[in-house]
């Protein structure tokens, strides 16, 4: 073992102490107990990332670990009963609100509750005799109700994926037309009536060229300005929303979305331009089309927008 | 860029994320990628301790660059953070509720604060300081206080100014009348009357004139008859007194005043004769009365004039003799106590002792009397409801 492996390790063990004594209640955990918890949750959110990693950086991740949660999870993982009840008591209302934002109904919510506590427990038996369950995923990095909650809206994504396989039922298939014939209506590359079909070929064809220009733009944005274009334009978040996701003001997701604006539509002129052979004023003249003929439909979209809050708040309600 | 180039990317890309469910297209990666994003999903811990903003900052780019690809990881990050955001503001609070006073102290002491509190502070402290210092002395003007005659003409002073000159003249005025006239006696058998000024001399003069009874009771007389004139301060340079005019009150007055002092005074003051006080009102009764006019030509200090009168006090100083008026009452100052001008000695007198249950008993049927008990010290004889009291 290296030198600063062994460093390392000594400071899991310190960290470990610590820990513990920071805990309010440690549940008689011992210090070897949490080590290779510790080890598991650097490895994870440090090393991975940055093998070189300072000794006082690991250090200052396991002494900002939630020390009473992370005690907790790996008491219950132990087998500790008194903390299995603590952890159903503490947190059987975190569950089920979570399990009730992620459903539509409550007999999914308790259907969905009840599949989460079954999850932590684990069904399956490791080889050291002990279930299997979701608990030694648990970090203490983050907040156990947090985790919790993150648990259930995993759970309810996977089980809406597993019901999304099966035959759609008659509501789903009329929301899928409307959704269908509301972007039919405002497609702007195939929309309109175009009393001249060469014309109307030349704007899908050059639509398809904006497309595939700016897909191409958005792959060149760094993730941060991606992720942000995926969330004000593909998740419909508004800027708020989308700045909390990033962790950035309101007004600073505005000033780096209309940054974001400035370099996409320098990019998507540069790839026609240099890709597809437009000339500049080619390029100029199909961004003003273009927001002209999406103006003149925005109200069919806002139309259709609305239709389709209508329906899921029927789905919901 | 302007704003229409803005709108225009803006309807293309609302269009764009839209138009194209291919996930794919959409996300613009190939399917490949979009693959190889969705076998690296995010678990639990980590979309919670990003959503929470826990996550230590080369991870964190890694999740970024995952959530901008998979849209299932992503829709639950989505679900987490307003939890994650009220948990952490609900821990904020507490946070801050709890280190809320310490930071407050620590606000307080850190230097940009302290650079202007400080001093503030010390001025502050400084003015606190002199305004105690000067309500401190302010009651000490409303009692009995002696002023040094410095002028060299005689003036009726109504009131002395709190100056260290005054207070440690004070001692010596207040000494005994025999005190006093042996200190005369004193200086005058040394020669005291080297100060070159005539004026000087005719001050020295009048000190011990006033110390007669004679000039005692012609000096109250003055001051009966003048006291709506009389300022509280002198205000003027006594240097700059106006030489005496036409005295106001003759000889004749002074003598007849004179007779009227009471065999007690007189017993008191064995060692006077009466061509010496006769001589000295001469002089010095046209002086007093100037003093009285010149001293009502003065404009009066209001503010001092106005808390004088609410105080109902009033002192004045004839020679070395005193008067005050308590709560209307015009006293003379006689050895260690002040007699009501209105008493005759031949008068039998009802002795109280300060403190006493007839004292106390007195002063609360008679407020007059507590007024004048209060700014009077030691022994006070007053004339009250035709009954003589000795306050002592």
């Amino acid at each position: 073992m290296s030198q600063r492996a062994e460093q390392i390790e000594q400071l899991f063990a310190a960290g470990a102490d610590r820990l513990l004594g920071r805990a309010a209640d440690s549940h008689a955990l011992a210090a070897e107990v949490l080590v290779p918890r510790l080890r598991s949750a650097v490895t994870k959110y440090v090393l991975r990332d940055d093998p070189e990693a300072s000794l006082e950086v690991i250090a200052d991740f396991i002494d900002k670990l939630q020390a009473d949660d992370l005690c907790l999870i790996v008491a219950c993982e132990q087998g500790n009963q008194r903390a299995w009840t603590d952890l159903v008591e503490r947190f059987s209302a975190t569950v089920k609100s979570a399990a009730r934002s992620a459903s539509s109904n409550e007999e999914g919510a308790d259907d969905l509750a009840q599949s989460i506590w079954a999850e932590l427990h684990g069904f399956r038996v490791r080889n050291d005799g002990r279930p299997a369950g979701k608990l030694s995923y648990y970090s203490g990095r983050g907040s156990l109700a947090g985790w919790l909650r993150a648990v259930v809206a995993q759970l309810a994504v996977d089980q809406h994926r597993k019901q999304s396989r099966m035959v759609q039922t008659e509501e789903d298939a009329d929301f899928d037309r409307i959704i269908q014939h509301g972007q039919e209506e405002n497609t702007w590359s195939g929309h309109g009536e175009a009393p001249n079909p060469e014309l109307q070929i030349s704007l899908k064809l050059a639509g398809a060229q904006m497309q595939k220009a700016l897909a191409q733009s958005i792959r060149g944005l760094s993730a941060e300005d991606r992720l942000l274009v995926k969330l004000y334009y593909f998740d419909g978040l508004r800027l708020r929303e989308a700045g909390a996701v990033l962790g950035v003001h309101e007004a600073t997701a505005s000033r780096r979305l209309t940054r974001v604006h400035n370099e996409l539509r320098q990019q998507v002129g540069n790839i026609l331009i240099e890709q597809e052979g437009w000339t500049r004023v080619e390029t100029e003249r199909a961004f003003s089309e273009v927001a002209l003929k999406l103006d003149a439909d925005i109200e069919p979209m806002l139309a259709t927008e609305q239709i389709l809050v209508k329906k899921e708040n029927e789905v919901a309600g | 860029m302007n704003q229409a180039s803005n709108n225009e990317i803006d309807l293309l890309l609302r269009s764009f994320a839209r138009g194209d469910k291919d996930s794919a297209l959409r996300s613009g990666l190939s399917t490949e990628q979009v693959n190889a994003a969705a076998s690296n999903h995010l678990d639990a811990d980590e979309l919670n301790s990003y959503a929470e903003g826990v996550v230590p900052a080369p991870a964190r780019a890694r999740y970024i660059e995952h959530l901008a690809e998979c849209e299932a990881c992503r829709s639950v990050v989505i679900s987490l953070v307003p939890t994650a955001g009220a948990v952490n503001a609900a821990e904020t609070r507490e946070k801050k509720a709890s280190t809320d006073f310490w930071q407050k102290l620590r606000t307080l002491f850190t230097p940009p604060v302290l650079r202007f509190a400080v001093p503030a502070l010390m001025l502050a402290a400084v003015m606190g300081i002199g305004l105690w210092a000067v309500r401190r002395q302010q009651p000490a003007e409303y009692i009995a206080q002696n002023k040094v005659e410095n002028s060299p003409s005689p003036q009726i002073s109504t009131g002395s100014q709190p100056s260290a000159a005054n207070e440690s003249t004070a001692t010596n005025q207040s000494k005994t009348p025999a005190e006093k006239n042996l200190g005369s006696t004193t200086e005058k058998s040394n020669g005291a009357l080297e100060k070159p000024d005539a004026n000087q001399k005719r001050a020295v003069d009048e000190t011990e004139v006033a110390k007669l009874p004679a000039a005692k009771d012609a000096g109250t007389a003055g001051a009966v008859a003048g006291v709506s004139e009389l300022r509280p301060y002198d205000l003027a340079p006594k240097a700059a007194a106006p030489p005496p005019p036409t005295p106001l009150l003759d000889a004749d007055k002074s003598a007849t005043l004179a007779k009227e002092r009471p065999a007690k005074r007189e017993e008191q003051e064995p060692t006077r004769d009466d061509q010496l006080r006769n001589r000295e009102e001469d002089v010095h009764e046209p002086n007093r009365a100037a003093a009285q006019r010149n001293t009502t030509s003065v404009p009066s200090n209001g503010r001092v004039g106005g808390l004088m009168s609410t105080r109902g006090v009033e002192k004045r100083k004839i020679g070395g003799g005193e008067t005050r008026t308590v709560a209307g009452r015009h006293f003379t100052r006689e050895g260690d106590a002040w007699v009501d001008t209105a008493y005759e000695p031949s008068r039998a007198t009802i002795k109280v002792a300060r403190g006493s249950d007839q004292f106390r008993a007195l002063v609360a049927d008679e407020p007059g009397i507590r007024a004048i008990a209060e700014q009077l010290n030691g022994v006070v004889i007053v004339v009250w409801n035709n009954r003589a009291y000795r306050i002592q």
